[in-house]
């Protein structure tokens, strides 16, 4: 059977879709708006007790008492577990790079401040915690480093004594004849770079509900988890059980944005289970140990970066030199969001050789964990700031340098020299369109009269790759196996013609059910209240990864269309076989079957399906009687990494264009967005509505990382920022409206020509904020080279050109 | 981040209140709007043995003229106090710092007497109350007193009310013709603490001279802080713009042991404290040549 | 052993009478105790706002509230706000129509904040409006649909004139 996937809205059986490409109304909202949607807080699970976890207090220390004695004798706590517990029952967490995992309760060493040292399953969640106020805890402090340069010097306290070292990798990945690129080049920019911690935060922490049989084994898991068949796999090899005995149901959850992995917490909550005899117990992660102790933080990196270019004012090479410190572990994963630039290092530009120098490192902080973005938009922040450097000292307009070093239309698909291939774009097409949203000529007037009254404004055009569809081949550098991601589903249509789509992931918020039931409902002509989506538990359901690396959109496309297709050829069979015809001469077009060379005869979708079920005895030898079918999707082409890295691994690449206008305020430093325009192409937008609130949504986020978000530790590795009131999430107040334009170059490798947009503009504005602010700061000589550019900096940064 | 167990009572009336907290001195927390004491409750930071909730006591909500001031009960909500056509019309500035906390969630439940108790270095209520030179009355096991505002903050989250005591009133003057005021803050997000803010009051006498400033920082130091050498400066001084660039100059210089934090150092805080003061200087200034001409 | 206290109160028009211990906040009580979950935790400490429900007619965040200050008094969750026979209330079908929802955990406390301001203000200022809306926090949406779904709830409950409420001298 060869599944051909739709390339193109106009490839489906339908002559005028009523709901792909439709601005669509969520099927998920009702429920959502009325609170009848169950979270993990809102699970319930008779004889279910609630954990809580006592955490270090200290960056680095020897755990030289512990009793739980009086912990384990107050009324209601029904189980206790340490680090013995650990040792016991489970392994240290996988990790990236491959070995600096821990055990989710320390038992002889603490490595960070809020490393889970013992925990207690209660009958509330008042009295668990209660409960932690009696264990008793001495611990013997050892030195902390909390920089990570000092991390790297002979001599200093390792993280992880056992390693002998605290970096977790050192590579230098050279693509293409750099040395020569710089050798020769008419000018060389080089320039460093600061992006302080922050991540994800969203609304709902972390939370699960963990069954650990005793006896068989079995576990159950109940989350607010993102990838919940990884995550399956992971508690089965973190526990040594048949990965047959774990069953993970996630639930619908409040936000991810890459920061719902939770392993330490699960895993503790489990063996509390098992200890408590198998019963439930819940553990619900409160704000203050989300931000201190949870998958919270992200990206805090030291840049150092070069730009080589010619005399034609032609990027000519591209030097990136990075340390990330990872915090105490790798169990984050956030050494993937190191690697992951390589998909698009040299951003939307035809630069030809490349250099990555990167350095991973532990300190005594918190693991790091992924954000939206999972790594490009600190190094997009980067390259673009370069790219004005360079502009600023050609004294080329910024929007000019750029497009003259985009990549052309008839360029693609276009290999980049991290060996990633862009697969369509129309850059100077967003450019434009960006630069007349935002009547850039009129800008920059007023920037011109603003400045002649005293006033410190500036404008900042910056362009990124959004890199879609993620594979792991992207990540195999920092040691994570594994090539193929696959998304299946399967629909099935009932004896009325009614259609269920099952899936294998909860929902986030980005729509893909809703996205899923309009497929389905153009497909097969019928209405999308007629759809309905349901998830299954990683038991039950067919392969899915689910939402992460802007690929779900895609993949759950090509799984939905493909099982559509399966069902339809089969439709196709029986019909023919009831009309005594071939297959061949059978069509689908807006939900009717009908014959080639016999007018007026067709069957609807819902006769087809009725027949199949019903009368089985009419169908023709050896064809599945089902109206049902699964497919899976999995992105084809994906090549294995080179020794250099290089591999295809993103699918999709969408770009965009962003321009910011700021006000910075001489006596205070506060930056004032005065004016956002933006222009982007993710292909073909399946639900235009869900596309601009993803925009809208990422470009708050990436404001809040260019000005007001960060995670502060002092230089003894004490967290500094642990409430609302120091981690300073924007309300409605801090983003302005932005204007928004687009352009649509589908791509030629996808369902439906559409690309991987969810993660969106946090790849761009940070960038475009961070080049508005350096662009009003060039007439006074001085530039912000640190993320977030708060009020306090940039007053120093003024004050200092100030004699 | 669960409260760790109290007892808790409501009292009707404020004998009982009063009663309550000497009786359990020490061991006794009480609650007014919530918003300052549950955080710390829930986060375990304050852990009291008993709760004293002051919602259902009767006769402490209201605003009302009182002898040519504006005299507010404790537990008058923010809310209250921002909707009170008596506030408005006589109090702009304590108006004006009202509508600069928080949100209006936030002040749906946050109380005045709340708000003064709770002597946050960084809110708006305290260094308002100090520039009005305002009269705060408390109630305590030796009877009823007067305090006044400059002499209620004591330090860091601490004020001059004695174990047992209970704030019940605050009284406020209400402005004159000639009155003009000013409030200028500096937060990092719409709504949240000030980094640093100023509260200023100024008159004009007939010869358009300065008279009775008052010039108050707050968020720069444990508690607010009252610049008289700023004062000094304006006092009959005419309005202009070097008279609030010195101010500003000379608060900078002032301020002792500005607070250092996650939002600002303790240098950028000095220097902010200059520059709200002066903001809120222009403002009092152009205020009270205004009102002068018969305009509001 | 612990004292618990009675606490008597009106839930979206439905008497509930119950014993809690007094530390017990008003937001734990009301997804725990009366199984009302739609009203969701966020912070514990009172900046984010996603728990915010009415408390006697004014939106008030529930972590902030012990349950036993509530005794006597008359709520309403986001439970309450469609109609009995599942109609939603015209600022939920705004918020359907504008795509002011992603994940949807926030929103609840959004609908309250918004019921209040458009109870007592039926034809807010946009700085009015910003003031209440700024109360809140949202990850996922970047509040510009939000503030499209308040203004088409306006529209839809009837705005008259553009007189604002109380605004401030």
């Amino acid at each position: 059977m060869v599944i051909e996937i739709p390339k193109r809205v106009e490839d489906l059986p339908t002559s005028n879709p009523r709901w792909v490409g439709h601005r669509v109304e969520r099927k998920e909202d009702s429920a959502l708006l009325t609170g009848r949607t169950q979270f993990i807080a809102d699970v319930v699970v008779p004889g279910m007790l609630h954990c809580a976890i006592l955490r270090s207090p200290l960056p680095h220390a020897r755990i030289a008492k512990l009793d739980t004695t009086d912990a384990a004798a107050l009324p209601g706590v029904v189980a206790v577990v340490t680090g013995e517990d650990a040792l016991r029952w489970s392994q240290p967490a996988a990790s990236a790079p491959e070995g600096w995992g821990t055990h989710c309760l320390a038992s002889s060493v603490v490595r960070y401040v809020g490393e889970p040292v013992a925990a207690v399953a209660a009958t509330s969640r008042y009295v668990a915690e209660d409960a932690l106020e009696r264990i008793v805890v001495d611990y013997d402090p050892l030195d902390a480093v909390a920089d990570p340069f000092a991390a790297m010097e002979a001599g200093s306290p390792l993280v992880i004594e056992e390693k002998g070292t605290n970096v977790m990798m050192q590579r230098l990945f050279t693509w293409g004849a750099v040395d020569d690129a710089f050798a020769q080049a008419a000018h060389v920019f080089t320039e460093k770079f600061r992006w302080n911690r922050l991540g994800a935060n969203p609304m709902e922490t972390f939370g699960a509900v963990c069954e650990w049989d005793p006896m068989s084994l079995d576990l159950t898991v109940y989350g607010s988890i993102q990838a919940a068949s990884f995550f399956a796999l992971g508690r089965a090899a973190t526990f040594g059980i048949p990965s047959n005995k774990v069953n993970v149901k996630s639930q619908p959850h409040g936000g991810s944005f890459g920061g719902k992995g939770g392993t330490r917490g699960t895993d503790i909550t489990c063996l509390l289970s098992r200890k408590a005899g198998g019963r439930p117990v819940k553990w619900i992660e409160d704000r203050m140990e989300y931000l201190t102790s949870g998958g919270s933080q992200a990206w805090d990196r030291h840049y150092e970066a070069s730009l080589a270019v010619d005399a034609k004012a032609q990027v000519t090479g591209l030097r990136v030199k990075l340390v990330d410190d990872l915090g105490a572990t790798g169990e984050g994963y956030a050494a993937i969001s190191a690697a992951k630039p390589l998909a698009a290092f040299t951003g939307p530009y035809t630069i030809p050789v490349a250099e990555y120098d990167l350095t991973l490192v532990a300190t005594n902080k918190l693991p790091a964990f992924p954000y939206r973005g999972f790594g490009p938009p600190p190094h997009f922040f980067v390259l673009e700031q370069m790219m004005d450097i360079a502009a600023r000292h050609l004294d080329i307009d910024p929007a000019e340098f750029r497009r003259r070093n985009f990549i052309a239309s008839d360029q693609f698909p276009y290999t980049i020299p991290s060996g990633n291939e862009y697969d369509s774009g129309s850059y100077e097409e967003v450019l434009d369109k960006a630069l007349a949203l935002a009547d850039y000529a009129d800008l920059r007037a007023q920037q011109a009269r603003a400045r002649e009254e005293g006033r410190i404004v500036g404008i900042g055009v910056a362009s990124a790759i959004e890199p879609g569809v993620f594979d792991w081949n992207a990540y195999r550098t920092v040691g994570v196996p594994g090539i193929g991601v696959p998304e299946g589903a399967t629909v099935s249509i009932d004896i009325l013609g009614m259609i269920t789509v099952r899936v294998g992931f909860s929902l986030e918020g980005q729509g893909q059910y809703t996205l899923a039931s309009q497929l389905v409902a153009d497909y097969f002509g019928t209405h999308i209240d007629a759809v309905r989506v349901v998830q299954l538990d990683t038991q039950s359901s067919p392969p899915s990864f689910g939402p992460g690396g802007s690929r779900l959109g895609v993949a759950i496309t090509g799984a939905v269309l493909g099982a559509c297709e399966r069902i339809r050829q089969k439709m196709c069979a029986v019909t023919a076989a009831l009309m005594q015809t071939e297959p061949s001469n059978v069509q689908l077009r807006d939900g009717k079957f009908t014959v080639e060379g016999m007018p007026g005869v067709e069957m609807s979708v819902a006769e087809v399906a009725g027949t199949m079920l019903a009368r089985s005895d009419l169908l023709p030898p050896g064809i599945d009687p089902r109206p049902e079918a699964t497919h899976v999707w999995t992105a084809a082409g994906r090549t294995e990494p080179d020794e250099q890295g290089r591999a295809k691994s993103y699918l999709t690449a969408a770009q965009a264009v962003h321009v910011v206008m700021v006000e910075i305020d001489r006596d205070t430093g506060v930056v004032e967005i005065l004016k956002y325009c933006l222009a982007d192409d993710c292909g073909t937008r399946l639900n235009p509505l869900v596309v601009q609130g993803q925009t809208e949504g990422s470009v708050a986020q990436g404001i809040g990382a260019a000005l007001f978000e960060e995670y502060v530790y002092d230089e003894d590795a004490q967290p500094l920022t642990a409430t609302f009131m120091d981690y300073l999430i924007p309300t409605i107040n801090e983003i302005p409206p932005t204007e928004k334009a687009e352009v649509v170059t589908p791509s030629p490798f996808t369902p439906l020509g559409a690309k991987g947009c969810g993660e969106g503009a946090i790849h761009t504005t940070p960038a475009a904020v961070m080049c508005a602010v350096n662009d009003a700061l060039a007439p006074l000589e001085t530039m912000a080279r640190e993320v977030p550019a708060a009020p306090s900096r940039i007053w120093n940064l003024i004050r200092s050109t100030q004699s | 981040m669960k409260p760790a167990p109290f007892e808790y009572l409501a009292p009707t009336t404020v004998v009982e209140a009063v009663t309550a907290l000497q009786e359990f001195a020490g061991e006794a927390k009480v609650l007014a709007g919530g918003q300052s004491l549950m955080p710390m409750l829930n986060m375990r930071l304050a852990r009291p043995g008993l709760i004293v909730d002051l919602g259902q006591v009767q006769d402490l909500d209201y605003i009302r003229e009182s002898s040519g001031r504006l005299a507010i009960g404790a537990m008058t909500t923010k809310r209250s106090v921002e909707r009170s056509a008596l506030v408005q019309n006589h109090q702009p500035l304590l108006h004006a710092a009202t509508t600069s906390i928080g949100h209006p969630q936030i002040r749906n439940r946050g109380t005045v007497g709340g708000s003064m108790a709770q002597a946050d270095p960084a809110a708006e209520y305290p260094a308002t109350a100090v520039a009005l030179d305002a009269t705060l009355r408390a109630i305590g096991p030796n009877g009823e007193r007067s305090i006044r505002a400059e002499d209620f903050f004591v330090t860091y989250l601490t004020t001059a009310l004695e174990p047992g005591e209970l704030l019940t009133e605050v009284s406020v003057p209400m402005f004159g013709a000639r009155t003009g005021w000013g409030f200028s803050e500096i937060t990092r997000r719409h709504g949240d603490f000030a980094m640093a803010g100023a509260a200023v009051t100024v008159s004009l006498d007939e010869a358009e001279r300065c008279t009775e400033p008052t010039i108050v920082l707050f968020g720069v130091g444990p508690t607010p802080v009252r610049v008289r050498n700023a004062e000094d400066l304006v006092r009959d001084e005419r309005p202009g713009d070097t008279l609030c660039d010195s101010v500003g100059r000379q608060v900078s210089e002032e301020i002792d042991e500005p607070l250092a934090d996650v939002h600002a150092s303790a240098e950028y805080r000095r220097h902010l404290a200059g520059v709200m003061a002066r903001q809120a200087l222009a403002q009092a200034l152009a205020r009270a040549a205004a009102s002068g001409d018969g305009a509001t | 052993m612990t004292t618990t206290l009675p606490v008597r109160l009106t839930v979206n028009g439905v008497q509930h009478v119950a014993h809690v211990e007094p530390r017990t906040t008003l937001a734990d009580f009301l997804r725990a105790e009366l199984q009302l979950t739609g009203t969701h935790v966020g912070c514990e400490h009172g900046v984010c706002g996603i728990c915010t429900v009415l408390v006697n007619d004014r939106a008030v965040r529930s972590c902030l509230m012990l349950a036993v200050q509530a005794d006597g008094a008359n709520l309403m969750t986001v439970e309450g706000l469609a109609g009995p026979d599942g109609k939603l209330h015209p600022i939920q079908q705004a918020f359907v129509e504008e795509h002011g929802l992603q994940c949807g955990f926030c929103t609840p406390g959004f609908l309250i904040a918004i019921y209040e301001l458009l109870e007592n203000n039926p034809s807010p200022s946009e700085s009015e409006i910003l003031d209440v809306l700024g109360g809140q926090i949202c990850r996922c949406t970047g509040y510009q649909s939000i503030l499209r779904a308040v203004h088409s709830a306006a529209a839809k409950l009837g705005a008259t004139g553009s007189g604002t409420a109380q605004e401030s001298a």
